[in-house]
């Protein structure tokens, strides 16, 4: 047996695996979003796209998750340069405070939210209290809910993914832009945040991606009522059982993330060379 | 430099820090608060103290049986994606077989992909080809999603392992497999653990394809939860929930032991 052979049988499992796993059921499902009774066809793709009601549905699903990427981001960057700059057993704490709900199963987490703010749930309860809202007041199954739920799911992916950027920015660069004269905000502005983008660029991606394509939670904090686009596929092939439908709700989402997605990365990655 | 942040400043920092852990760890704390109450109603904060919805827990046939699907799904995923994605990255990482940037971008792009799409497809597969789904469709595609984390751990872990020794051990006489044995996958061994650990965390806790790949009598427990949530949530749902927070907390202590809980935050 020589190298090459060794090589080959060491990823060949993996491989067949991914490729028949994988790859052929992504293959069938865009085959079966074109195929009608009689042959190809578009007419799902049509039927979605001159449907004001599903363009609703994915106009809804676009600003969620822009707005939902735009707070963890805002979170996320303070908490992940908080982070790095502590010592390291505030850090470990922190890293732990990341973590636990990250590896907390997003039924769980949801859950929890569905109790803090149901009509008669803390939250609605203390903003009673203080008299700032109504007695009809209610946060369930409003968009809010949604998004509060869902920052809460994808913070820890935006934060790691600064993190990881972050704790590689040389904190004598600071110091150098302090003794400059900087201020410690403008150091943060002028300094470590151009030098995180790359890192608030991939977590933007890995949030964005990932709350578009979520259904359990907006599913359960937003009721039938407020449908996401990951929600209505998920309704097309459990209820209405309309399968191809659905591969062409799944197909119009990936499309949707892509177009967003590869001119933001272009520009905010040519941003961060130049 | 710490020393010349402004006091109001260093003030926002912590009311910043101690707000995002309020927000971060309310929903948990609030299960398990729901968890412990007396009251026939989900509630919190609880009225008084009881364990009564543990005990409705441990002895609904729905829960312990859906519990039971799904360690075994995941003991099984995280078997096969340790093993697998452990080979594949090692051969991976040596960079001899041909197209090797395009077979790692390969081998993680399951993660690319939004997982709800990948669970229609293989629901319409699987339908297609074999009829009704079973534990086998869950346990292929919990591996699926799962293999990637096994693989990126493992590179990075060989990434930063002597490159020589396997070179040594085949001057001094080794077999291929003694080589590979004995030497590559204790340099592994860390990437393999994390990755074991990711795996099996992911395969317990995910709804999406476990929702789509569901029949009566194969439900795992978060999509037991779910359905409850959807149905007629009661106190129990909270019950089960801690227990399953409980394993979380169990796996970050098991990992801290291990590796280093920095570590595998970083992989």
């Amino acid at each position: 047996m020589n190298d090459r052979a060794e090589n080959t049988l060491l990823v060949l499992p993996g491989l067949a695996l991914l490729a028949l796993a994988f790859f052929v059921p992504i293959t069938q499902m865009l085959i079966l979003s074109v195929s009608g009774d009689d042959g190809p066809t578009l007419a799902h793709f049509t039927r979605f796209l001159g449907d004001p009601y599903y363009l609703g549905v994915l106009w809804r699903t676009v600003r969620l998750s822009i707005l939902i990427t735009v707070i963890c981001a805002a979170i996320g960057f303070p908490l992940a340069y908080i982070m790095a700059r502590v010592g390291p057993r505030l850090r470990l704490w922190l890293i732990v405070l990341v973590i636990l709900p990250l590896m907390t199963s997003v039924v769980v987490r949801t859950f929890g939210w569905m109790v803090l703010l149901s009509r008669s749930g803390l939250i609605p309860e203390m903003l009673r209290d203080m008299g700032l809202v109504g007695r009809n007041f209610a946060i369930m199954q409003t968009e809010t809910a949604i998004v509060i739920g869902m920052v809460q799911v994808l913070l820890p992916f935006m934060t790691l993914s600064i993190l990881g950027i972050v704790t590689r920015i040389d904190p004598r660069l600071e110091e150098a832009a302090r003794t400059m004269g900087c201020s410690f905000l403008q150091s943060l502005r002028t300094v470590v945040l151009p030098l995180a983008v790359p890192g608030i660029i991939a977590g933007s991606l890995l949030v964005f991606t990932l709350s578009a394509s979520s259904f359990v939670t907006p599913n359960l904090l937003g009721g039938s009522r407020i449908q996401v686009l990951a929600a209505s596929i998920y309704r097309s092939v459990t209820q209405t059982l309309d399968w191809p439908f659905a591969a062409a709700q799944a197909v119009i989402l990936f499309v949707g993330i892509l177009l967003i997605l590869v001119p933001y990365a272009r520009l905010a990655g040519g941003r961060s060379n130049g | 430099m710490v020393k010349s942040i402004s006091t109001p400043l260093r003030l926002a920092t912590m009311v910043f820090v101690v707000f995002t852990a309020i927000f971060l760890l309310a929903p948990l704390v609030v299960v398990v608060g729901v968890s412990v109450s007396e009251s026939q109603f989900i509630a919190f904060p609880p009225s008084g103290f009881s364990l009564r919805w543990y005990e409705e827990v441990l002895g609904s046939d729905a829960y312990v049986g859906a519990a039971w699907i799904s360690l075994r799904v995941a003991i099984l995923v995280t078997l096969t994606a340790t093993f697998v994605g452990g080979a594949a990255a090692i051969a991976l990482h040596r960079r001899k077989l041909p197209f090797s940037g395009a077979l790692a971008t390969f081998f993680l792009s399951p993660l690319v992909l939004p997982t709800i799409i990948y669970a229609i497809g293989m629901l319409m597969l699987w339908s297609a080809i074999f009829g009704p789904v079973s534990i086998v469709t869950l346990w292929l595609s919990h591996t699926v999603i799962t293999i990637p984390y096994v693989v990126r751990t493992t590179l990075a872990v060989l990434s930063e392992s002597d490159p020589f020794l396997e070179e040594a051990a085949q001057t001094m006489g080794a077999s291929r497999l003694q080589r590979l044995w004995l030497v590559v996958v204790p340099q592994c061994r860390p990437g393999l653990i994390a990755g074991a650990f990711f795996a099996f965390n992911i395969s317990f806790d995910e709804a999406v394809l476990a929702l789509f790949l569901r029949k009566p009598g194969l439900t795992t427990l978060p999509v037991q939860i779910y359905g409850q949530l959807e149905f007629s949530p009661d106190p129990s749902v909270a019950a089960v929930s801690t227990i399953m927070i409980a394993l979380t907390i169990t796996l970050i202590l098991v990992i801290d032991r291990l590796l280093g809980v920095q570590k595998f935050a970083s992989a």
